[in-house]
């Protein structure tokens, strides 16, 4: 997903799909670097390698769910005892050969194919508010740092100003005034909107910092355009802390997604998320702590994952965040 | 420095009136309508204009922005005739929901808001920081790969997770401590303490973790800085150097990162109040969506904006004497 | 009761932002149970049965709540569980509902005034006179004119949210502003400070329970604080409040001014009740199934989550402290019979058959705490007896709507169903089961203050939409005509009959059973009307809930008030042991 904010890393995506923010334009010397020193260090491989799978559960949810036999709408009378205030029948909540992470109470429906088509909603959400992160903060950023002057003094204040605001009060405040909208674009934008200053500081001062080298004065005496330097020069020299950031964006995204609709102004049901299906089972911990656990367990592995890729993509491809 | 803080003070004042302006229009354009919400749903189109003209909601955006503004300054009065009420100075608006004026409600609610954010920050320094250097200062060691291994996962846990696993374990299971509730601190520190310890744990944790991890980041390029090295060779003892060089800078963009949080949380933790129960402005906001009373929505997220600003200038101020590489 | 109903459900939702029940009167009779189909027979706590015995004098009532009240000012309050609150502690009402179990819960007495009133001019005039000895708080007496005031009050701009009863019946109402402006309704007369008399527009019969509204409850201009009275109601009744931190904490304490003598419903048993607000509702549940220390005094409000039910039945002393009374309304599924499909009664009775009512009451806490609806009328309606004309299973039959869809020739149907958002499980338990007949639903949720609008809107109103009905007495005529009279409709903001149903034959025959002077042969017609209105099916029936409430270990006295939507009658509840659980 991240890839798309690099015009020139966007052509060839490699074949392994749960890579492809980091692979992107892989191939070549120095992202087969990345690659090697991410495998060899344990965290990064144990990151990586559940990213991987979350994303391909997530991608795969359909067919994975119709493996199980039940899609994440269906209804298991059978397998809740209504007598019981509609709790899953069979210890652990109903884990079984029938239903593999066993059932959501009252309803019985199939917590393993719940929990997929949740992970793809919040993943797509973490992701393409990523993206418009991404975009943004990358966009403004160059700007700022390249041209300075008013462009930079208004962009920065406009930076200031969007991180004055206290995010999580006024997203929650906005998702919950605005009705009947489509939440998932809107949970999108609103998480973009108040989350793109950071990536654009980073990428302001990487850029302000490129600006005066030789290369790019050379670029500059040659007569390139701007929009040639920016695009040859100065992006693709940008784009190692991007990538780095961006990785670190994504846990928070999830867990800001979750927040959201763990307060009821997230994500609306029947569409299924991590954070909403947590909302749902929170009154059930004791009764049932398998419905509780199992989308927990899912949120906290894929922010866990997410910042271990993220720490060990940013101490390879941008050494001042730590690493000496 | 005395022009600095001028400038400073008026760049504050610029963010707040922009803040305010954006969030009024967004709450004004949003289909939304409080005084609908307020007449009920049997309301006929005759009794809702009533309602709205009562409200002051029938004006436009405008006027009922500048009104809102005058009496932010000023104070003003709400409806007219016997029926009017005075909110008075900083008149952050009237709440139909309570018929309390916002700055009423929040002045309320904010020791509790205050003592839980103080609370939990003064825990997950001790905790973040203290596991955060001690990495750094062991880098590489067992010590400093199971401090980490820990920060990272309990960073990964959400708030709402940890706060009922706490109840549960803590309060339903073990007995050890009573369902949380707010106790004035002045008229009974030690129930406010016991009551507040379980939400300033939750919170804690959570950013204990992301400080450890912040920290230790932090600290490690303080300590590979050259000035450092040029400290070493001078022959200063170790533990000079780390305190009186290493600490200091490496703590300085910790103290950003602390201002901006410790800002957002002192208007509220809507989570971690509304899971223990806790009547902060968190919660009040919370209620508030619920009863889409507006003002309190705005005069909350003004409220926050305050803070964080405040933070962060308070902030860029102690920079001065923290980090003796910045002057003014 | 109509509009109440979404008043109350809507403030209900809208407090508490997640589970959405309906909220209302009822009159409810406890046999009903006998005659359900056994599969509807719950293990839960038997309807008319009360909790702990009688109470002793004394002690200190704790209720946890999950939010604030919406309103105390009894000119704006029209929640039900608030209602409850106010008219039985704070206030004192014309009339009001007797304090007693099952039935007998719905049945109104005198309370300000000495007899449920007289009326003239064929029920366009009615007169009350209020007792001797009736005072406030600080001791001063109770006068008609302060009742008048409080009426008038309901029509002001600023106090909004109350019940419009008066708005709807008091003649010269449409264009009154309130008392605030310093003019006053022509229509409500106080010759002396002992009587009042209202003239309504039109002759309104049931106006004895009207004025169980705290609408008709007693303010003195004097006490008028606007908004702010709204955290200050001046006590009429048992209790004045001591102090209330809203948000946090209301303390109510004897009202010494308050004559037992000239109340014959309140008991008044506590010394203190102590409101402790902001508690998550399963935490409220968690605490009172625990009873430690202070919570063995503890009631829940506005009622136990239905989750809770898994921890409550298989622990006997825990399932002997739950009350469910029945709330007396009806939940639908509405068939919108103004376009296609549902215009053809061939689909309509195929989805009588399609609806698994089973999974609906399997939503709302199982066969514990509410019960298969097979009619229109609920029990309480219907003399006690269960009507079940259809003989539908409860899980329905999905093969026989599948065949009675083909025959009206419409087999890959799709439709819209919305919904309130705290009704979502409901809807996708629809969703499933009319999928099963080859029906296809797409499920919509609104915020629930959305809610009334956009189903009531009914050039943009779905398909299908779910909502319940709550009788205001016992009589069918506060129940069918509101659903099914093609009259009724409205443009915008359109209520009740969302099946935009237009029949002639029903409206006629409504119109002959309202002329009707036998009260029991117009219930024995509003029954037939019922039996007929299932076979032209303009909605499904798909439960009769019942209010799960449970109360702490020290609590006695406890019962559902079927007058009160089954809430827990707080007139009369009170403590064993006074002196227990004081911590």
């Amino acid at each position: 997903m991240s890839t798309t904010t690099e015009p020139s890393a966007v052509a060839d995506a490699p074949a392994a799909g749960a890579k492809a923010g980091v692979e992107a334009g892989a191939g070549r010397g120095p992202w087969r670097l990345v690659w090697d020193q991410l495998w060899a260090k344990g965290s990064a491989r144990f990151g990586l390698i559940t990213v991987g799978v979350l994303l391909l559960a997530a991608a795969l949810a359909g067919p994975l769910s119709s493996l199980g036999g039940w899609t994440p709408e269906e209804f298991d009378k059978r397998a809740v005892d209504a007598y019981l205030g509609g709790l899953p029948r069979g210890d652990f909540g109903g884990i079984s050969a029938r239903h593999w992470l066993g059932v959501e109470p009252i309803t019985g429906r199939d917590l393993f194919a719940r929990v997929l088509h949740g992970g793809q909603v919040s993943l797509l959400i973490a992701f393409t508010a990523t993206a418009v992160v991404v975009v943004a903060g990358t966009l403004a950023g160059i700007a700022a740092g390249y041209f300075g002057g008013r462009t930079d003094t208004l962009l920065s204040r406009l930076m200031d100003l969007t991180m004055s605001f206290p995010s999580l009060i006024f997203m929650i405040a906005m998702m919950s005034v605005a009705k009947d909208v489509n939440r998932i674009l809107l949970i999108t934008l609103v998480i973009g909107l108040f989350t793109w200053p950071g990536i654009a500081r980073v990428v302001r001062g990487q850029t302000l910092s490129l600006k005066h080298r030789e290369y790019v004065e050379a670029a500059k005496v040659g007569g390139a355009r701007s929009w040639r330097i920016l695009t040859r020069e100065i992006l693709p020299n940008v784009s190692g802390p991007i990538i780095a950031y961006t990785t670190l964006l994504i846990p928070g995204m999830i867990a800001t997604e979750a927040a959201l609709s763990y307060l009821g102004v997230g994500v609306r049901p029947p569409t299924p998320s991590w954070g909403q299906m947590i909302a749902e089972s929170i009154v059930h911990y004791e009764t049932d702590p398998t419905y509780f656990l199992i989308p927990t367990a899912f949120l906290f592995l894929a922010v866990l994952a997410f910042t271990l890729l993220g720490d060990a993509l940013r101490d390879i491809l941008d050494p001042r965040g730590g690493r000496s | 420095m005395i022009l600095y803080l001028g400038r400073r003070l008026l760049g504050v004042a610029g963010i707040l009136l922009a803040i305010c302006a954006i969030t009024f229009t967004i709450f004004y354009l949003l289909p939304n309508d409080p005084a609908a919400a307020a007449c009920g749903k049997t309301c006929s189109p005759e009794r809702l204009a009533d309602v709205k003209a009562a409200m002051g909601l029938d004006k436009p955006v405008w006027d009922q922005f500048l009104a809102y503004l005058g009496g932010i300054f000023a104070g003003r009065d709400y409806g007219s005739g016997p029926s009017a009420v005075h909110c008075g100075f900083p008149c952050l608006g009237y709440s139909y929901e309570y018929g309390l004026p916002v700055w009423d409600l929040l002045t309320d609610r904010l020791p509790v808001s205050v003592s839980l954010a103080l609370g939990a920050a003064a825990l997950w320094l001790v905790l973040g920081l203290g596991a955060g250097v001690t990495s750094a200062l062991r880098k590489g060691r067992p010590l400093d790969r199971t401090l980490m291994v820990v920060s990272v996962g309990t960073a990964s846990l959400p708030v709402y997770f940890t706060s009922i696993m706490l109840i549960w374990g803590v309060v339903r299971t073990a007995g050890l401590l009573p369902y949380p509730a707010y106790h004035q601190f002045t008229e009974n520190p030690f129930a406010w303490a016991s009551n507040l310890l379980l939400p300033w744990t939750a919170l804690a944790l959570l950013y204990a973790a992301m400080y450890a991890r912040q920290s230790r980041n932090s600290m490690i390029e303080a300590m590979s800085e050259p000035y450092i090295r040029t400290a070493r060779a001078k022959g200063l003892p170790a533990r000079t150097v780390t305190v009186k060089h290493g600490l200091r800078a490496g703590m300085t963009p910790i103290l950003t990162i602390f201002g901006m949080d410790l800002g957002g949380l002192l208007a509220g933790a809507v989570i971690t109040e509304s899971i223990f129960g806790l009547p902060g402005v968190g919660r009040l906001f919370y209620d508030g969506l619920g009863r889409s009373d507006q003002p309190v929505i705005l005069g909350v997220t003004l409220l926050a904006a305050f803070f964080i600003v405040a933070a962060n200038l308070l902030v860029d101020l102690l920079y001065a004497f923290v980090d003796p590489r910045v002057r003014y | 009761m109509t509009r109440r109903t979404h008043a109350a459900l809507a403030a209900a939702l809208a407090a508490t932002l997640t589970l959405g029940l309906g909220a209302c009167k009822n009159d409810k009779s406890d046999s009903g149970g006998d005659a359900a189909p056994s599969s509807t027979k719950g293990p839960g706590a038997e309807s008319g049965s009360v909790v702990g015995g009688t109470p002793a004098k004394g002690g200190t009532l704790t209720v946890l709540t999950n939010q604030d009240f919406a309103h105390l000012d009894p000119a704006r309050n029209w929640v039900v569980p608030h209602m409850d609150f106010g008219t039985r502690l704070l206030y004192r009402t014309l009339t009001t509902f007797k304090a007693e179990p099952g039935a007998a819960g719905s049945e109104i007495v005198p309370d300000l005034a000495t007899d449920l009133g007289k009326s003239s001019e064929g029920g366009k005039v009615w007169t009350f006179t209020l007792k001797d000895g009736l005072k406030y708080e600080d001791g001063s007496p109770i006068k008609s004119a302060d009742i008048k005031y409080n009426v008038e009050r309901s029509f002001s701009p600023d106090l909004t949210g109350g019940p419009d009863y008066a708005q709807q019946y008091l003649a010269g109402g449409e264009s009154y502003k309130g008392p605030l402006t310093g003019e006053h309704l022509a229509s409500i007369e106080t010759p002396d400070e002992k009587t009042i008399v209202f003239h309504l527009k039109r002759p309104v019969a049931e106006f004895s329970d009207t004025v169980t509204l705290p609408t008709f409850s007693p303010v003195p201009q004097s006490q008028e604080k606007g908004t702010q009275y709204d955290s200050r109601p001046f006590s009429s009744g048992p209790y004045k409040i001591e102090a209330y931190d809203r948000g946090k904490q209301l303390v109510l304490v004897r009202n010494t001014n308050w004559d037992p003598a000239t109340d014959t419903v309140r008991k008044a048993y506590p010394d203190k009740v102590v409101v402790t607000q902001g508690i998550k509702g399963g935490q409220a549940d968690d605490r009172i199934i625990a009873s430690d220390g202070a919570d063995a005094n503890a009631i829940n409000m506005p009622w136990m989550q239905h989750e809770t039910v898994a921890k409550v039945l298989p622990k006997a002393d825990v399932k002997s402290r739950m009350v469910a009374e029945r709330t007396g309304c009806t939940d639908m599924l509405y068939l919108n019979t103004a376009k296609a499909p549902f215009d053809d009664p061939k689909v309509r009775e195929a989805m009588m058959w399609a609806v698994d009512r089973e999974a609906q009451v399997t939503a709302f806490g199982g066969p514990a705490v509410t019960d298969v609806a097979t009619s229109f009328l609920p029990p309480s309606l219907t003399g006690g007896a269960t009507s079940d004309p259809l003989k539908i299973p409860a899980a329905g039959d999905p093969e026989k709507a599948k065949a009675l869809l083909k025959e009206a020739g419409r087999t890959d149907l799709k439709v819209a169903l919305t919904v309130s958002l705290g009704d979502k499980t409901r809807a996708e338990a629809i969703q499933q089961s009319l999928a099963k007949a080859g029906v296809q639903v797409t499920v919509n949720t609104t915020d629930p203050s959305a809610f009334a609008d956009t189903v009531g809107d009914i050039k943009n109103a779905p398909e299908l939409t779910i909502n319940g009905w709550c009788p205001d007495y016992p009589s069918g005529a506060t129940f069918l005509p509101f659903l099914f009279d093609g009259r009724t409709i409205k443009e915008k903001g359109n209520q009740g009959n969302y099946s935009q149903f237009r029949d002639q034959a029903t409206m006629d025959r409504m119109d002959q059973i309202a002329a009707m002077t036998d009260v029991a042969e117009a219930n024995k017609a509003w029954q037939q009307l019922d039996q007929d209105l299932m076979k032209k099916a303009p909605a499904v029936p798909l439960m009769w809930q019942r209010r799960p409430l449970l109360v702490g270990t020290n609590v006695a006295g406890a019962f559902g008030n079927s007058g009160y939507a089954g809430m827990i009658d707080l007139a009369v509840v009170g403590l064993k042991d006074p002196a227990k659980g004081k911590g």
